[in-house]
């Protein structure tokens, strides 16, 4: 076999190898253009554009809908409040709490007396207390926390009383100290122990 | 070794120091009475008024109260600096509910040598009012008020720096009396 002829077809050729290269030269390389058959359907490129068309329709629809709730209860608020410092209505309850008034010459005369503070149970998904109280209290207390004003607001009253009690018994002591003979007076000062 | 002689110098002056700043806490402390032992009398009670404020509750009711509110803004004065107010009111329909043991209970508490009994008014119709003051150095650290009468009985235990000059200042207004404390005489009107 002449191996020059397999090499670069040099030589003197083989006729075996050439009959196989006429047996094979049928199937060797024909450059023509790439056909794509009719019945192959590529596939478009996918869009994104509705999906997102939708999901915005969805959202501002959505933000519609919490507006028009928060606007919703922005009105009714008002009748709430009113409801709150109001007497007892069917449905609420009575919790009792220290007078939270300033005492005066007129109401240190008197007992501590109590006030009653209704307790709206319509907005069920706040601790009613916290929210009654917070809506009438909240200019004042801009400090706290929510959760401390409730707190400072019966701290408050609780100290009110208190010291309006300490006062109304210092006045007693007082009272009763001048009915007193000055002699009496005198004796009664003294350190114990 | 010079500043570690220095060093050892210093720490009995520590010490001292420690030892006063926890001596004049437990002092504040020391003006607190135990008030629980009075619970079992609000079961006979008509009324009962307990009002227990710790040094907490005195901050944030502190906080809570207006400054632009005339009233207001002198109980804000007073209550600065308190570590506590604590008051058990009892009031009864017949006389009699409570006993001489149970008012011996307080009582007892503020005979201690830190108590000074400023006032003393005994009236067998009346009934009885004490007022006790606890004083660190020349300042109050407590206050305690003790009404016994036939029907009621009520203590009140103020703790803290009660200042006497801003609770006179009270007069008129919360009925406050003048105990003749005061450094400067008042005219009255």
């Amino acid at each position: 076999m002449n191996e020059e002829y397999l090499w670069d077809k040099s030589g003197k050729p083989d006729p075996q190898v050439q009959q196989l290269e006429e047996i094979l030269g049928a199937l060797r390389y024909q450059p023509r253009p790439l056909e794509i058959p009719r019945e192959l359907v590529v596939a478009r490129r996918r869009s994104y554009i509705p999906i997102l068309m939708i999901a915005a329709t969805v959202a501002l629809a959505l933000l519609a809908a919490g507006l028009w709730l928060r606007m919703q209860s922005q009105k009714t608020s008002p009748s709430s409040v009113v409801e709150t410092k109001s007497t007892v209505a069917p449905g609420g309850i009575r919790e009792d709490v220290p007078t939270p008034v300033v005492a005066n010459d007129e109401t240190l005369n008197q007992r501590p007396k109590k006030v009653s503070v209704r307790i709206n149970h319509r907005n069920s998904s706040r601790n009613p207390l916290t929210a009654s109280v917070s809506r009438v209290k909240k200019p004042r207390e801009a400090g706290l926390k929510p959760n401390e004003r409730q707190e400072a607001v019966i701290a408050k009253e609780q100290l009110m009383m208190a010291l309006r009690l300490a006062s109304e018994k210092l006045n007693l002591a007082q009272r009763r100290t001048q009915l007193s003979s000055p002699a009496n007076l005198i004796r009664n000062q003294h350190k114990v122990g | 070794m010079k500043s570690l002689s220095k060093r050892k110098s210093r720490l009995p002056l520590v010490a001292l120091l420690l030892i006063f700043a926890a001596t004049l806490t437990a002092k504040a402390q020391g003006a607190r009475i135990q008030l629980s032992n009075l619970d079992h009398l609000a079961a006979r009670a008509s009324e009962t008024v307990d009002v227990n404020i710790d040094e907490r509750l005195v901050q944030i009711a502190w906080r809570a109260l207006s400054s632009n509110d005339v009233d207001e803004a002198k109980v804000k004065k007073i209550v600065s600096g308190l570590k506590g107010i604590y008051v058990k009111s009892f009031e009864f329909e017949n006389p009699g509910e409570f006993t001489p043991a149970d008012v011996e209970l307080v009582r007892s508490q503020l005979r201690g040598p830190a108590w000074s009994r400023l006032v003393n008014v005994t009236s067998k119709k009346d009934g009885s009012v004490e007022v006790y003051m606890m004083l660190v150095g020349d300042q109050i650290s407590g206050l305690a008020v003790l009404s016994v009468e036939d029907k009621e009985l009520t203590v009140v235990n103020i703790i803290g720096p009660v200042d006497l000059e801003k609770l006179s200042k009270l007069e008129g207004q919360f009925g406050v009396p003048e105990l003749g404390i005061e450094s400067k005489p008042k005219t009255k009107n």
